[in-house]
């Protein structure tokens, strides 16, 4: 493969918000080699040719969830995403529904916020003392939510999701199987105090089922069955509230 | 933005996935059986003959399954156009147009009811 290497062009979406005034595309074409990831390639050029290329990333092995992009127009964990299936040519764009800090890292506060609204911790009404001993939970309990636990908010659901991009106030996929996670757990006591919060501003009813995010999640988490179990408890929640009124709740 | 239909989403949640459920398990065999199974002879015809049919529809069960089968997909129905409507650009108008599309929903259920009632 030394000589007459194989060379792919990445056309990459820059934008420098002190200088420009709108995104716009450069293209740089480079030597790949055949086991290269898309992350590799964004490395290459940022070291060998243009330093001033902005990408996030971190942990090579789809853990970190830092290198969302989008590739050729679909949310992509770069690092995970082997080149060789890509064609001569290779589009890198932020990923969507985010605003763009600069060329390819995008602002994941609205994110943050999000998450940490639907309370994704152990909620206890009275915490156990340690003389209690540890809190139990068997096998099938912890099956019970497991899956949603793997998210590792690397965001490229709510790049997948069209009722994010129409409403940026939803809550979104991987907060809502976040907190649905915590609701499940046999340990937890806050599933009320999230329930309130689905059927908030950001409600969980604004989901229309288009499972793009259980589509694109690297970690096949299945959040549009998190958000679907989600509504359904909302919706039962807020049926029981009107026949029995909760001490303390509203 | 959707303030005003916020409390009652869950409600309307409720009734959109129940008229999917009826949508899909009953009113297909209802469409095979009416609109193939007759016509083709499989069903014999007399057994959906108007003496039959007003029988089942007078019995309260059968005023019960009637009110179902038209108020719950209405409500499946309008909600699909809402969220298309939002899907395709409308989500600035939802506060409008969410409100309208029930408020014909609930027309609809209405007058279903009042006709059930007077079977």
């Amino acid at each position: 493969m030394s000589d007459g290497q194989q060379k792919k062009t990445f056309v990459i979406t820059r934008f420098d918000p002190d200088r420009d005034d709108a995104p716009r595309k450069q293209a740089y074409e480079i030597p790949v080699h055949p086991d290269w990831k898309v992350l590799d390639a964004l490395n290459f050029i940022k070291d060998e040719i243009d330093a001033t290329l902005s990408h996030r990333w971190s942990c090579r092995m789809a853990v970190c969830g830092s290198c969302g992009m989008m590739v050729d127009g679909e949310p992509r964990l770069t690092c995970k995403e082997a080149l060789d299936q890509y064609g001569d040519t290779v589009d890198v764009a932020p990923l969507a529904n985010f605003p763009v800090v600069r060329d390819l890292v995008i602002e994941a506060d609205g994110f943050m916020e999000k998450l940490t609204s639907v309370k994704p911790w152990i909620i206890r009404a009275k915490e156990l003392a340690v003389e209690e001993g540890p809190m139990r939970q068997s096998p099938g309990e912890l099956e019970e939510f497991k899956q949603f636990s793997m998210c590792i908010n690397c965001m490229l659901c709510y790049s997948a999701c069209p009722v994010v991009a129409n409403e940026p106030e939803f809550i979104g996929p991987a907060a809502i199987a976040l907190g649905h996670r915590y609701s499940l757990d046999s340990r937890d006591e806050g599933a009320a105090e999230r329930n309130e919060v689905f059927r908030g501003e950001g409600t969980v009813f604004s989901c229309s089922f288009a499972n793009e995010c259980s589509e694109v999640c690297p970690k096949h988490v299945d959040p549009a069955a998190a958000v679907n179990q989600a509504k359904l408890n909302a919706a039962i929640d807020w049926a029981t509230s009107l026949v029995l009124s909760r001490g303390g709740s509203k | 933005m959707k303030h005003p239909l916020l409390k009652l989403e869950p409600l309307i949640w409720l009734l959109f996935g129940q008229g999917i459920l009826l949508g899909t398990i009953l009113l297909t065999p209802w469409v095979l059986v009416v609109g193939l199974g007759v016509p083709l002879g499989i069903v014999p015809a007399e057994a959906l003959s108007y003496e039959r049919a007003i029988a089942l529809a007078s019995h309260i069960v059968g005023r019960l399954i009637l009110l179902g089968l038209i108020v719950l997909p209405l409500w499946k129905g309008v909600h699909h156009m809402r969220h298309s409507f939002i899907d395709f650009g409308g989500a600035e108008r939802d506060a409008l147009v969410a409100p309208l599309l029930y408020l014909l929903a609930t027309i609809g259920s209405v007058l279903a009811l009042v006709a059930v009632v007077r079977i």
